[in-house]
């Protein structure tokens, strides 16, 4: 196992190196600059003047240049300045990278306590009504728009003390209970949708493991059914289910975009969407460098999550 | 005797009435707006955002007052003895933040550094024609300028010509991260894209100002939910623009809806060297297919003012766009010309736009539709904002819709926009008259002089129809009834908020 996973972690470095070149060029390929954006619409510029801010943003030299440049600082650990607020990116990025890890891991604390409970519940089919109001509930929570339901929950709740940021973000470690009051809205939005997916997923799964061979051993034995659904089926049934969290982890630490400008909350996804909005290439390339790495990382704790609910799976 | 005692009762009623009502000293106020700053310094930055924060942070020489006058700032009076030099006399015992003394010194090292390319300035397009700046004492700079600048002053008040210290810059490179001003607040906490704390400067040079203790920015993206802001007492006040959550706070009676035409203008032009846009009598069929009144009520649910070429808001000089050629729609008129040039049966084109406040995409389907009505046939183009600004550098466009920064001086505004030689004329225009006009305007400073020439151009233009020009759009600060004291000045700018103090 431990042999295993340093293999993983060596291979994120080409994983990594790969990222690097396609989110430079890639960017690069959108139409427009900082310097256009920073200029506008109402600035004028001489020429002399454009030949000093090109070199400021960095338009001055070919793109692989550029690149090569950027690479050899980044192997340093120098993530640059970003061009749009001429802050070190690094500190930025890591300073709000405990709220995006809350949000995510919230999120997912509210979809598995929704989804899995409903999603045994019916899969059991044990009454039709019960059946179909869980149904009703995954079809809402998949087809609700996260920005309808975290407006409504922002018009419906912010007159609550402390329950909708407003941009006065408190950070865990200042007072944690205020920062779980806060970002309990906005979890939310999130886990119901999730929850209606991981509830499908759940369901579906049972389902199809309750139609094994050895369940039906299982149940020939005499065994109960509850001993039959948790010990038996919910086991073998989870793995589907923990590789969707595991995806999703990862795309929700890149950021809730839609959840975090609704609640004003300053987390990964904002200052990514405001990179680009801005072509503030640096701090983008670095953002998508640390999420690339988180993401590699949960990939990799899933796979070893996989082992221990599925005690056959083995890895060497 | 009697009536002695009841006429002083009731004048002493009146004082105690008035003082009651009186201003209170200290308080935090919290101000919600949609987005963060792009940096703090205030001879680099662009960004409106950046802007508000450095109304409190930093001074002018001058600046504009709520009725778009120029007014004094660090400079207490100032003198024009002929139309190439201005004589700036500063308040003395002026302070920067770190303490030290602001003199005619650092006036002359912030022009220089806004002068000089390296620095990359906005703002040295407004004051490019300085030649020399001169100290003659502590408190009196000189300045030389080589061509006539009508527009000096606007220029001059402008936030991008905001005075700062040597010694910090030198320090830090820049100030786009540390703060040290002259103005009523100094920046005490800054938590990007969460908030800003601003502090009382006890030592700011118009005494016994400012009234509160601390102002607190936060940035809250989402209009909703800055509205929501307001309705829950988490903010004080907030700047929105959003039309449909403007009518919702003005249905809430706990909420005051403050509103002024600003001097930013909204623009409908087109590359005039583009086929069929060369030809004057197909834009001035367009002019006449285009009804103001119905874009501002349609696409700014009623909150603009119709104008002409100078800002509407700019009453000392802006004509009343009615009385403006081709001003009023005329559909027969138009179609009329759209046969004179060819075209009787239209043609197709495209607007671009984008869906930011800025990129106007409701005012282009507005536009398309009355379009439609002689028989044209455009389509929207629908850009996000930064391939906008791309096109828009490139003049890569038939026609679009824009948001123009205006300026309370017509030189400032109009001669960078539509002089052959204007650096942000991107339709490409080119017209003697109007260059003729625009140059004249330029070297005369007194108002008797000039209003005729810019009377003229309003009209000029307006014929010519290079750009047509919609209205301005209001400016919107909503505050919580307990908020007291605060002016709009119609640039957004905040600087009142140093007379501003809360009542509860």
């Amino acid at each position: 196992m431990g042999r295993y996973i340093l293999k993983r972690l060596i291979s994120i470095i080409p994983v990594l190196f790969g990222v690097s070149i396609l989110v430079f060029f890639l960017v690069r390929l959108i139409p427009g600059s900082a310097l256009e954006l920073f200029l506008g619409t109402q600035v004028e510029a001489t020429p002399e003047q454009m030949e000093e801010l090109k070199r400021i943003f960095g338009e001055d030299k070919p793109i692989p240049i550029l690149y090569f440049e950027w690479l050899s600082r980044i192997i340093k650990g120098d993530f640059g300045y970003s061009l749009r607020t001429s802050r070190p990116i690094l500190p930025d990025i890591l300073h709000r990278l405990p709220l995006s890890l809350e949000l995510t891991l919230f999120s997912l604390f509210f979809s598995i306590i929704i989804g899995i409970p409903l999603g045994i519940l019916s899969s059991l089919k044990q009454n039709p009504i019960i059946d179909i109001l869980i149904r009703l509930i995954g079809l809402l929570g998949l087809s609700l728009p996260q920005f309808w339901l975290a407006t409504l929950f922002v018009i419906l709740f912010s007159s609550f003390e402390g329950l909708i940021p407003m941009g006065n973000f408190i950070p865990f470690s200042k007072n944690p209970l205020l920062n779980i009051k806060m970002l309990f809205l906005p979890s939310l939005a999130i886990g119901l949708g999730l929850g209606a997916v991981v509830m499908r997923f759940t369901r579906n799964s049972i389902l199809e493991v309750l139609q094994m061979d050895y369940i039906k051993t299982a149940k020939a034995k005499g065994l109960s059914q509850r001993v039959v659904l948790f010990k038996h089926a919910l086991r073998n049934a989870l793995l589907p289910v923990v590789t969707i969290l595991g995806f999703n982890a990862g795309y929700l630490l890149g950021g809730a975009i839609v959840i975090e400008e609704v609640f004003a909350l300053p987390g990964m996804g904002r200052l990514a969407l405001y990179a680009i909005f801005q072509r503030d290439y640096p701090l983008l390339q670095g953002i998508v460098l640390i999420i690339s790495f988180l993401f590699v990382l949960i990939n990799l704790s899933t796979d070893i999550l996989y082992a221990f609910i599925d005690p056959r799976i083995r890895y060497e | 005797m009697k009536r002695f005692f009841a006429i002083s009762f009731i004048i002493l009623f009146f004082i105690f009435s008035l003082s009651s009502g009186q201003i209170k000293k200290g308080g935090t106020l919290t101000i919600g707006v949609d987005q963060e700053v792009v940096g703090l310094d205030p001879n680099i930055v662009t960004a409106f955002s950046s802007f508000r924060r450095i109304d409190l942070l930093y001074n002018k020489l001058v600046k504009y007052d709520e009725n778009l006058n120029i007014v004094p700032d660090l400079a207490i009076s100032w003198k024009i003895p002929d139309n190439l030099t201005y004589i700036f006399y500063l308040r003395k015992g002026i302070k920067f933040h770190n303490g030290r003394e602001l003199t005619a010194e650092d006036v002359k090292y912030t022009l220089e550094r806004i002068l000089d390319p390296k620095t990359g300035s906005p703002g040295r397009s407004y004051i490019e024609p300085i030649s020399s700046i001169e100290i003659v004492d502590k408190y009196t700079v000189k300045i030389k300028l080589s061509t006539p600048l009508a527009s000096l002053l606007s220029g001059l008040a402008s936030n991008n010509c905001a005075i700062v210290p040597k010694e910090e810059i030198e320090k830090y490179g820049n100030l786009q991260r540390n703060v040290v001003g002259t103005g009523p607040f100094k920046l005490a906490e800054w938590v990007p894209d969460n908030y800003m704390r601003l502090v009382r400067n006890p030592d700011y040079f118009e005494k016994g100002l400012p009234y509160l203790d601390e102002v607190i920015f936060r940035v809250i993206p989402e209009q909703t939910s800055l509205l929501a802001g307001l309705k829950s007492g988490a903010l004080d006040m907030a700047t929105i623009n959003d039309g449909s959550v403007i009518l919702q706070a003005k249905k809430d009676s706990n909420l005051v809806v403050m509103q002024k035409p600003g001097i930013n203008v909204r623009t409908y032009g087109f590359n005039t060297t583009r086929k069929p846009f060369d030809d004057i009598r197909v834009r001035q069929a367009i002019a006449l297919a285009i009804d103001r009144d119905e874009i501002v009520s349609t696409a700014e649910f009623g909150m603009a003012l119709p104008s002409g070429p100078i800002p509407a808001s700019v009453k000392r000089w802006a004509k009343s766009v009615k009385l403006l050629p081709l001003s009023r729609p005329n559909i027969k008129k138009a179609k009329e010309l759209l046969a004179q040039a060819g075209y009787p049966d239209g043609f197709s084109f495209k607007i671009v736009c984008s869906p930011t406040y800025e990129g106007g995409i409701s005012v282009a389907q507005v536009i398309q539709n009355q379009l439609k009505k002689i028989g044209l046939k455009p389509e929207l183009e629908v850009l996000e904002w930064g391939i906008y600004i791309d096109r828009w550098r490139k003049r890569d466009f038939d026609s679009m819709v824009e948001l123009r920064g205006g300026d309370p001086d017509p030189d400032r505004f109009l001669y960078r926009i539509l002089h052959s030689k204007g650096a942000v004329n991107n339709f490409l225009f080119k017209d003697e008259e109007v260059d003729k006009l625009l140059e004249e305007g330029r070297k005369l400073t007194k108002y008797e002089e000039r209003k005729p020439i810019y009377d003229k151009l309003q009209a000029l233009i307006s014929e010519k129809a290079p750009v047509i020009f919609l209205y301005v759009p209001y400016e919107t600060q909503i505050l919580r009834p307990y908020v007291k004291g605060f002016k709009q000045v119609g640039n957004g700018a905040l600087y009142y908020l140093t007379n501003t103090w809360i009542e509860k």
